[in-house]
């Protein structure tokens, strides 16, 4: 049992990670991203691509892949900047359904949909739990995922930037108005969270199954655990992150509930969501 | 009315005429169209249908769905089922049958949405989706295992035929839809996109308008799903992925599908793109391409088609007739009206009202009583507490203590819509008018009581507000807030709170607007507080006044006797908005 | 606004016109001779495409017509896409069979096109010769006759080889089930058990498509002990399953998989094989460059720049056997002569397959009954040949 559950943890990692982009997005640029996994996927089969058509070298290609990522990401978001500066979050967030299916369907086009010959850039097992191998990638994933919340919240609390950052999105019209750059600012947050889903895929998709839907697909039990955090706290999002892979990866072991497996995001999406709203009552304050 | 009668007969008419249009030009198209075009209109259908619901949810009512095709599986897994153990009643009974179920299952997807909104309904149904795909891959749809292919129903049982009884579905969900988005259903959806908390104010239950609004969308899709199983014979859980949800979502936010026309123009939209495509030697992996490309486009200009070809048409009703604003500065007093007599005895009483948020304490034991058929008038500075008094109740703060007695019936427990219901009734600071209706549509939907067009017209006029047939969306904003007012009295109400009705109104009209609330409980029976910070409205309108400041009553009782109170006095020095 | 508007109006119009100026041109191909019009629906765009098959029936194809056609009459290939869509592969098949009005349909590769079409082709009496049929029904419709072995038999195959040639015990079988193919799964186990008298161990066919970590289900091999596993799995499928293993250490399994996953891509994407991946391919091994056996197929395939797959050998047999057929046939051309023409045709020997093909008269049809051998051991990145000769389902 504890194996299947510690077997879970790379899966875990790799949703925490994408779990604290959401959040990032929702707090700073109050958007849920829906294509944030679908732009690391297209990033990560760019550097793929560079790497057996253009003959790059590994780390060549992988670093134009990451930024190919975040630059797509800051297009997505320069066009909600300009056209969407004063829309609520959920229309925000609609937008971002046409670069999901967008990116799915243009890297069936480029890349075709045959297996894409990923180069690992880590491999191999780290260390053995009980005769559970944690492999390197899990552990690179767990600490990643802590790193980037870390590095986040410091980041927004301790800088120049952070702290702008928060008056926008606290106070978009005044900090406006004090003269906070808010359109690049939004667009840096959308490029740099398109980036770290990048090297999450960049790093995660050798040592899974990598086809353009799975990997696109990410997003749901990311946003699962992002909802544990409410879209506000990127603690309580790794956790959930690393909690619902673990949770995943226990119940495949149970034959007799295999297929409560897939509606595991699912059902934790709706627990989360009906335990955090259970005062909010109004959709406007007054 | 003869003629009011006649125009509503017209009105019930038209759209069956239209219908049966319709089905004339799909039985032509049915025994016209080649083969191949038969059978790929028919897979225009099924996704028009399932639009069409989709429409409901995302279009009416504002909430984005993701799992449209989900439903549409749950329609087909019926229908695959009731096949293979050859249920009676055959494929017709089978796929209401299986539009049932996928409504049932969408209210109880919907159930989270009693709660939730926005995006993180949007971040459910994608989870739903997601989950519901790999488990019908894997689980398989009953007969697939055999390969039992569905009986489609006798005399439909060629694809010429199938496509025409395609057209019938699509007729009857097309005019059962139309039914209900002027309905009183309808109405609710779009209220609830507007503002949860106008609709609840109406006395229209949000949970309720919510779950109405999934069920319909859900059993639509189900029956687009049992329409599939029956066009294809068999039931694939490739047919019902979340990536094609997807792109019926965006397909459906990019046409409109709130608007039925709209609907079935995107499903053609469906087969149209893939074909040409196809036709122009394209791979068929473009088509999302282009739907996302076009669904972001719609999504961020806001716009869709089939608003967009309607705005064109009222722009150019409206270049006709002019912009609808209100006509308050005319005279009504001439209008003959009913008169009432009221005993005066108290029909609301409250007593030690106290409200807190955190440490603040907005309200502090506010007691008071309002006579039967009396104005009263509530003032005080801005931050006293007034909209959180109107808030506490009509039940939007259930935390509050103390006791709210509407007729000698207590109201502590009780929801703002139930609070509404007894007649209990508010208007908003804020624009809560749905614009997406007429005022006729909102008058009727607000009132919740049958009313005739006379009573509308005549409750509409003397408030000075456009004639009934006018859209919400073309009228300024402080003409809605008349509107508001007209159809809230329409309502009867016992009480009726107007929170600051005369906000964006110029001051002669505010007087204007003064003088006509004097005559509201004799025509109409209400009882009225009226909350203000003009106070030649109050004065013109007020038998008798209560200061709030700092969440306590300063004073209250006469007209003369409060305004004349030094501590009142006292209170409004500074206050430059009143002097 | 109003420019958008306009915009969407005349994408409309031409739409209109396009597809009312398509309808009414089918039939005259211009020579002197009527075409011969030939149909195949593919699976060509969405997660899983197979474009090679009906590619390489087109060049057997356009080599015919290219030496003057079979009888005179020049052949017309019609490729169409089903998007892995049961409606839109329904709607291929209505498309070419009462549009185009196709004698027949040759060099198909779908996911699904049988079972959605099989009773179509039957109520209108038209063959189909797939290049690679996948579903069941492909194996079990008296109009259809693909030129492939098939998942299932090739499973039987890949425990045979498994048990007999390599010896190894403990079997266990990972299923990812789609469709109605899990009978059809359990039977070809079935076949392998009444052939050996021996048992799987352990079978989990719970194993879901396209998951994104398939390291729980690794762990339940590890825990079942298995020395072997045989998985019926798509490429991408595969290689999660591979990676799990590796990561999870499990290197000392060996992995009998089918024809789905015998690919240049597929070698080139894999590091570490576990104790080997072998595979019973359906055709002969293309990766076995100098063989004589494939010289004809890929002097074809390299002249018109088609992937060599085992994909493109399906679609040239079956174009080959089609062509072959119908060149016997004395008089018209229609769906009712070629029909008969493959029900009573002989057995063609062709050295891409173990066994001879024959349409044949029968409500069932899998006249290919024989895989070769072929392995990828780690760090080679490479297909090698595992036999000398075909390995055969005994009788």
């Amino acid at each position: 049992m504890l194996q299947g559950a510690l077997s879970g943890l790379a899966a875990g990692g790799v949703y925490a990670i994408i779990a604290v982009c959401l959040t990032l997005m929702s707090r700073l640029v109050r958007v849920v991203n829906f294509s944030q996994a679908a732009t690391g996927m297209f990033g990560s089969y760019v550097a793929v691509w560079m790497v057996s058509h253009a003959g790059l070298p590994i780390w060549l290609a992988t670093i134009a892949g990451i930024l190919v990522g975040g630059l797509l990401s800051g297009i997505i978001g320069w066009i909600i900047a300009t056209w969407l500066s004063e829309a609520d979050t959920t229309t925000r967030s609609a937008v971002t359904v046409g670069p999901l299916l967008l990116l799915i369907s243009l890297s069936f086009i480029l890349f075709g949909n045959k297996p894409q010959p990923f180069q690992p850039l880590l491999a191999g097992p780290a260390f053995t739990v009980s005769g559970v191998v944690i492999s390197q990638v899990t552990v690179a994933m767990v600490l990643l995922a802590i790193v980037v919340a870390v590095v986040s919240k410091v980041v927004l609390s301790r800088t120049t930037v952070g702290t702008q950052l928060r008056a926008l999105s606290e106070r978009p019209t005044t900090a406006e108005l004090i003269g906070i750059p808010a359109k690049p600012l939004g667009v840096a947050v959308w490029a740099i969270t398109g980036i770290i889903s990048t090297i999450v895929i960049v790093i995660v998709a050798p040592s899974q199954s990598n086809d353009a839907i799975a990997l696109s697909m990410l997003i749901v039990p990311a946003a699962a655990a992002a909802l544990l955090g409410a879209f506000r706290r990127l603690d309580l999002a790794v956790i959930g992150g690393l909690v619902l892979g673990v949770i995943q990866g226990f119940v495949a072991q149970i034959d007799q509930v295999s297929f409560v497996r897939y509606f595991l995001p699912f059902l934790f999406i709706v627990g989360l969501l009906l335990w955090n709203q259970r005062k909010a009552v109004w959709d406007a304050a007054r | 009315m003869p003629r009011a009668n006649a125009s509503r007969t017209l009105r019930i008419l038209v759209p069956f005429l239209v219908t049966a249009g319709g089905i004339l030009v799909g039985y032509a198209l049915s025994v016209g169209l080649p083969g191949y075009f038969v059978f790929l209109g028919t897979s225009a259908i099924v996704a028009a249908i399932a639009i069409l619901g989709l429409g409901i949810v995302t279009g009416s009512a504002g909430m984005i769905a993701l799992c449209q095709l989900t439903f549409a599986a749950v329609g087909a897994w019926v229908v695959a089922g009731l096949n293979v153990i050859e249920a009676p009643g055959g494929f017709i009974v089978w796929l209401v049958l299986g539009g049932l179920a996928a409504g049932v299952v969408g209210i109880l997807v919907g159930l989270p949405a009693l709660r939730l909104r926005g995006v993180n309904l949007a971040v459910v149904t994608l989870g739903f989706a997601a989950a519901a795909d790999v488990t019908l891959v894997q689980i398989q749809f009953p007969g697939s295992v055999t390969g039992t292919s569905i009986v489609r129903p006798e005399g439909f049982g060629t694809d010429r035929e199938f496509f025409f009884l395609g057209i019938l579905v699509l007729a009857a969900c097309g005019i059962i839809v139309y039914f209900l988005q002027r309905g009183r259903w309808g109405s609710s959806w779009k209220a609830v996109a507007f503002s949860e908390r106008g609709t609840a104010s109406t006395g229209q239950s949000v949970p309720g308008a919510k779950l109405t609004a999934f069920a319909v969308s859900a059993t639509l899709g189900g029956i687009s799903g049992g329409l599939i199983a029956g066009q294809v014979g068999l039931a694939f859980a490739s047919s019902f992925s979340p990536i094609q949800s997807l792109a019926l979502y965006v397909l459906a936010v990019m046409s409109g599908a709130h608007l039925i026309d709209m609907a079935i123009f995107g499903g053609i939209i469906w087969i149209v793109v893939p074909e040409l495509l196809k036709r122009w030697g394209v791979p068929q992996d473009w088509g999302f391409v282009v739907f996302g490309v076009l669904g972001v486009q719609a999504l961020t200009s806001g716009t869709n088609l089939g608003t967009g070809i309607r705005n064109l048409w009222w722009k150019r009703a409206l270049k006709k007739g002019g912009t609808a604003t209100n006509h308050l500065t005319t005279d009504v007093s001439a209008t003959p009206a009913p008169q009432r007599t009221f005993s005066g005895e108290p029909i609301l009483v409250v007593r030690d009202l106290s409200v807190t948020f955190g440490k603040v304490e907005a309200l502090k034991q506010v007691s008071f009583e309002l006579a039967e058929g009396s104005v009263l008038g509530l003032i005080g500075p801005n931050g006293a507490g007034k909209s959180t008094l109107v808030d506490a109740l009509t039940g939007f703060l259930p935390q509050h203590t103390g006791s709210v007695t509407l007729d000698g019936r207590a109201l502590d427990r009780l929801s703002p819509t139930r609070r509404a219901r007894l007649g209990l009734r508010r208007t908003f600071q804020q624009d809560r008018v749905p614009p997406s209706l007429t005022i006729d549509g909102y008058v009727r939907f607000a009132a919740r009581r049958r009313l005739t067009a006379g009573e509308i017209a005549e409750a509409l006029e003397f408030f000075g507000c456009p004639p009934a047939s006018t859209r919400l969306a073309s009228v300024d904003v402080g003409t809605r807030r008349l509107v508001e007012v007209a159809a809230n009295v329409l309502a009867r109400p016992r009480v009726l709170l107007l929170d600051e009705p005369a906000a964006g109104l110029s001051h002669e009209e505010h007087v204007d607007l003064g003088r006509r609330l004097t005559q509201v409980p004799a025509r109409f029976g209400t009882s009225i507080i009226l909350i203000e910070h003009d106070l030649d409205l109050v004065r013109s309108t007020c038998d008798s006044i209560m200061v709030l400041d700092f969440g306590s009553v300063l004073a209250s009782g006469p007209q003369e006797d409060v305004l004349a109170d030094p501590a009142v006095i006292k209170a409004y020095m500074g206050e430059t908005e009143l002097l | 606004m109003k420019k958008y508007l306009l915009g969407v109006a005349a994408i409309g119009a031409a739409s209109v016109l396009v597809l009312s100026g398509c309808t009414g041109s089918t039939g005259d191909g211009g020579g002197d001779a009527s075409p011969i019009v030939v149909g195949s629906v593919n699976a060509l765009s969405g997660a899983a495409a197979f474009p090679e098959a009906s590619q390489a029936a087109k060049a057997v194809f356009d080599a015919v017509n290219a030496e003057g056609g079979i009888n005179g009459h020049l052949i017309d290939y019609k490729i169409l896409d089903d998007k892995g869509d049961p409606a839109a592969a329904a709607a291929a098949a209505r498309e070419v069979v009462s549009a185009d009005n196709a004698v027949a349909l040759v060099g198909s590769a779908s996911l699904l096109e049988c079972e959605i079409n099989g009773d179509y082709y039957v109520q209108q009496d038209i063959v189909s010769i797939p290049g690679v049929g996948v579903d069941p029904v492909c194996f079990n419709n008296p109009n259809i006759s693909p030129a492939n072995v098939g998942p299932f038999l090739d499973m039987t195959l890949s425990l045979l080889y498994g048990s007999e040639v390599l010896g190894l015990d403990n079997i266990c079988a990972m299923l990812e089930i789609a469709g109605s193919t899990l009978p059809a799964y359990q039977a070809a186990i079935d076949k392998w058990t009444e052939i050996t008298g021996k048992k799987l161990i352990y079978v989990d066919d719970t194993v879901p498509y396209g998951a994104a970590d398939y390291t729980p289900y690794i762990v339940a091999l590890k825990e079942h002990g298995c020395q072997a596993v045989t998985v019926n799995p798509v490429e991408p499928d595969s290689i999660g399953q591979l990676k799990a293993a590796q990561a999870q250490g499990l290197t000392d399994v060996t992995w009998l998989l089918l024809t789905s996953v015998y690919s240049e891509n597929f070698s080139k994407a894999i590091t570490d094989a576990g104790a080997g991946i072998y595979v019973p391919a359906e055709f002969y091994p293309f990766t076995d460059a100098e063989s004589p056996e494939t010289k004809d197929w890929r002097t074809l395939m390299e002249a018109n720049n088609i992937p060599l797959t085992s994909f493109s050998q399906g679609g040239f047999l079956a174009a080959t056997y089609f062509v072959q057929v119908v060149k016997g046939i004395k008089g018209d051309i229609t769906r009712e002569s070629v029909a008969k023409a493959l029900r009573e045709m002989d057995p063609i020997d062709n050295p891409m397959v173990g066994t001879p093909y024959v349409f044949g008269p029968g409500d069932t049809h899998n006249s290919n009954t024989a895989g070769f051998p072929v392995k990828l051991l780690s760090g080679t990145n490479q297909w090698e040949l595992a036999a000398d000769d075909w390995l055969t389902i005994p009788e």
